[in-house]
């Protein structure tokens, strides 16, 4: 037994070695929840389709996908501009212009989530870092000199104001939204793996029971 | 039905004689604990992996513009295939993490010596080939972790005398990784799982030759070994459970863990990513190909950190039996290594700089001392055990293993030849 205990101890060392490379350096990322209840998603999907497409693409999500966090086809009717259900969800603004804006061309957002370490802290860190220099231009703390500009305003409000806390509401819906555009599969597999693991429980208890059952003939 | 098709086919294919011979009846010894399970462990996943990589295969494009966002069509448009692949990329974890306890189990026992040195050097070839294995399907998402582990892995043989960018072009097909490395990677890395399968049979029929060890290390007579059915496949499929159960918790509520995040972003040949970790279970070898100040002098140790285990039988110089379980002396060197592999795996997620850089280096030379002292400290156990005789329960054992082979050889004798016969290799080889 106390064997087994020293053989957990190190697995535990191990895994939590990689999680120490996992973490990110620099500046502590901010420790929030997000709501994964698909109305939240869904008031994400619509920040996202309204603001973040302006320059950003989720070339991997379809309109018609957003069927997957509940939305009705009219809700989503509501988010088309001139695209169709089948379309993704690729910004509008022609990939020449938003590179000549912003210096650079701003990254896909369908796998943000999972491209950056702790990505659901790291986004909702990003956005909520923004603030105002001396020289009366936005910069952002986490990522010094970022070319995004707030989009959302967060820098404008005050600190601890009705008008902050509305805008950080919209920044974890939006990327509970993201968390879901990542691995739209997540759910399902969570749900599946509840079944998977209870039903691989049972038969290991069975075929140990077995197990001892046929070695009770061995001295 | 059956009988009769059975028996059709016995006339012309000795299939019962093998089920039976090497499977049902094979002779396993009973006390084997559940470290003796992961063989069996590792041919599941070796299958695990060939049949989601054959279906990964279906939906993949092995090219360098349509890799990525085939990955995503598995991930989000294939049936399942977010399972397959998942099972796919944790099974290359499980794959490693089973091997090293199998080979783990293997230096502990010292069951690499006579008569199984065939078997230990075929394992360790088969190592290699799953490391090849491995890193090559590491490139074949097209993220910027598998582009830039492939760009810095085949750089290292640009450290070969004289030929060096030559080999490293070649290896590239180009003067960087491109579209043609992902192809040949591709191709190769279909083509490898099946000779490790080749790998696998003679690594099995070796086994079955010489039979398997247990953990008292001497050759245990036929009263103590029981057939392998059903003890052995029970025991086999509860061991299976277990393994089922953590392997799937990873499978189904982890499945991240074992993915880079920044092999999310397509591979980008224009943007070095800051630090490159590999993956987790080339850590320790990659410590020491860091931690030599020389590029070909890392690239010369990282090669012989695995090639040396090869020297083992000739290192180790004692015939006690049981490895660790009766040496005191190789007990402690097997436990340094281990701890020493597990410093070095974690330095090998550090960035290379003050401290972890001189762990490292202490790590690398612990590594390769260890293998140094072992002759001196096994031909050491060997003098004194000759002296002072084995350790009081291997003798007890070896007496009791030798009454039984009389008795048996009795029996025999009277009997006569309604007696099997009895193998006449093996029995007793512990103490010369
Ligand atoms: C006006 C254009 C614009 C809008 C609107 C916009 N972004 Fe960006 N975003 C950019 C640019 C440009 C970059 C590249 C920044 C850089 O590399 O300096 C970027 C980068 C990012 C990054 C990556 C940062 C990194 O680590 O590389 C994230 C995450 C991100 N944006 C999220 C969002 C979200 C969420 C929204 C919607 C709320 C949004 N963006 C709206 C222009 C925009």
């Amino acid at each position: 037994m106390v064997r087994l205990w020293v053989w957990l101890a190190v697995v535990m060392v191990i895994l939590n070695s990689h999680s120490a490379v996992a973490d990110n350096d620099g500046i502590a990322l901010k420790k929030v929840d997000f709501d994964t209840t698909i109305t939240a998603r869904q008031r994400g999907a619509e920040t996202v389709v309204g603001v973040c497409l302006m320059c950003h693409s989720l070339k991997y999500v379809k309109f018609g996908d957003l069927a997957g966090i509940g939305m009705s086809p009219e809700k989503i009717q509501s988010l088309l501009t001139d695209q169709q259900f089948a379309d993704p969800l690729l910004s509008l603004t022609p990939l020449a212009v938003r590179k000549e804006s912003f210096g650079t061309e701003p990254p896909d957002l369908s796998l943000m989530v999972v491209a950056r370490k702790r990505g659901p802290q790291y986004i909702y860190t990003l956005l909520t870092s923004f603030y105002i220099d001396e020289t009366g231009r936005t910069n952002n703390y986490l990522f010094p000199g970022v070319k995004m500009p707030d989009m959302l305003g967060y820098s404008l409000t005050a600190e601890g104001s009705a008008e902050r806390a509305q805008v950080e509401a919209q920044i974890r819906d939006a990327v509970s939204f993201l968390m879901w555009a990542a691995d739209p599969n997540a759910d399902e597999r969570r749900e599946m793996g509840v079944y998977v693991i209870v039903y691989l429980i049972v038969l290991t208890i069975l075929l140990y029971l077995m197990k001892r059952r046929a070695w009770r003939r061995v001295r | 039905m059956f009988k009769k098709t059975l028996g059709w086919i016995d006339e012309r294919f000795p299939l019962t004689v093998i089920v039976k011979h090497e499977l049902t009846e094979y002779p396993v010894p009973k006390n084997l604990t559940y470290w003796w399970s992961f063989g069996f462990l590792a041919i599941f996943i070796l299958g695990v992996q060939l049949v989601s990589g054959i279906f990964l295969a279906m939906h993949y494009k092995p090219d360098a513009l349509l890799a990525f966002d085939s990955i995503q069509h598995i991930m989000r448009n294939v049936n399942y295939g977010w399972l397959i692949r998942y099972l796919h990329s944790t099974g290359a974890s499980a794959f490693f993490a089973v091997i090293f306890i199998h080979i783990a189990r293997t230096l502990y026992y010292g069951s690499y010596r006579r008569p199984r040195e065939l078997m230990w050097w075929t394992g360790l070839v088969l190592l290699l080939l799953m490391m090849t294995t491995a890193f090559m399907g590491y490139l074949l998402p097209w993220g910027q972790t598998s582009y830039w582990g492939a760009q810095v892995i085949t750089s290292l043989f640009g450290t070969t005398p004289f030929y060096g960018e030559d080999i490293v072009r070649w290896l590239r097909g180009g003067y960087v990784v491109g579209d043609a490395t992902l192809t040949r990677f591709f191709a190769l890395h279909y083509l490898l799982p099946f000779i490790i399968i080749a790998g696998v049979v003679i690594h099995v029929v070796a086994l079955h030759w010489v039979k398997g060890s247990n953990p008292s290390g001497i050759t245990l007579t036929a009263g103590d070994n029981i057939p392998f059915h059903p003890y052995f496949t029970i025991k086999d499929l509860f061991g299976l459970g277990v393994f089922l159960i953590v392997f799937c918790s990873f499978v189904f509520f982890g499945p991240e863990f074992f993915i880079e995040s920044a092999n999310n972003i397509p591979a980008d040949p224009l943007h070095t990513p800051q630090h490159i970790v590999p993956e987790w279970y080339f850590l320790p070898f990659y410590t020491i190909l860091r931690s030599i100040p020389d590029a070909l002098g890392g690239v010369i140790a990282m090669i012989m950190s695995l090639l040396v285990f090869a020297a083992l039988p000739w290192l180790d110089r004692s015939s006690v039996p049981g490895g660790a379980l009766y040496r005191p002396g190789y007990r402690i060197l097997v436990y340094l290594f281990f701890i020493d592999v597990l410093v070095l795996g974690y330095v090998g997620t550090q960035p290379p700089e003050g401290v972890s850089m001189v762990v490292g280096r202490v790590a690398t030379f612990v590594y390769f001392g260890l293998f140094l002292l072992l002759p001196i400290v096994s031909s050491g156990e060997d003098r004194r055990s000759r002296r002072a005789g084995l350790p009081s329960a291997a003798e007890r054992l070896i007496r009791e293993e030798q009454e039984e082979l009389l008795r048996s050889q009795h029996n025999q004798r009277r009997e006569g030849d309604k007696m099997p016969e009895k193998r006449k290799r093996s029995h007793l080889r512990g103490h010369k």
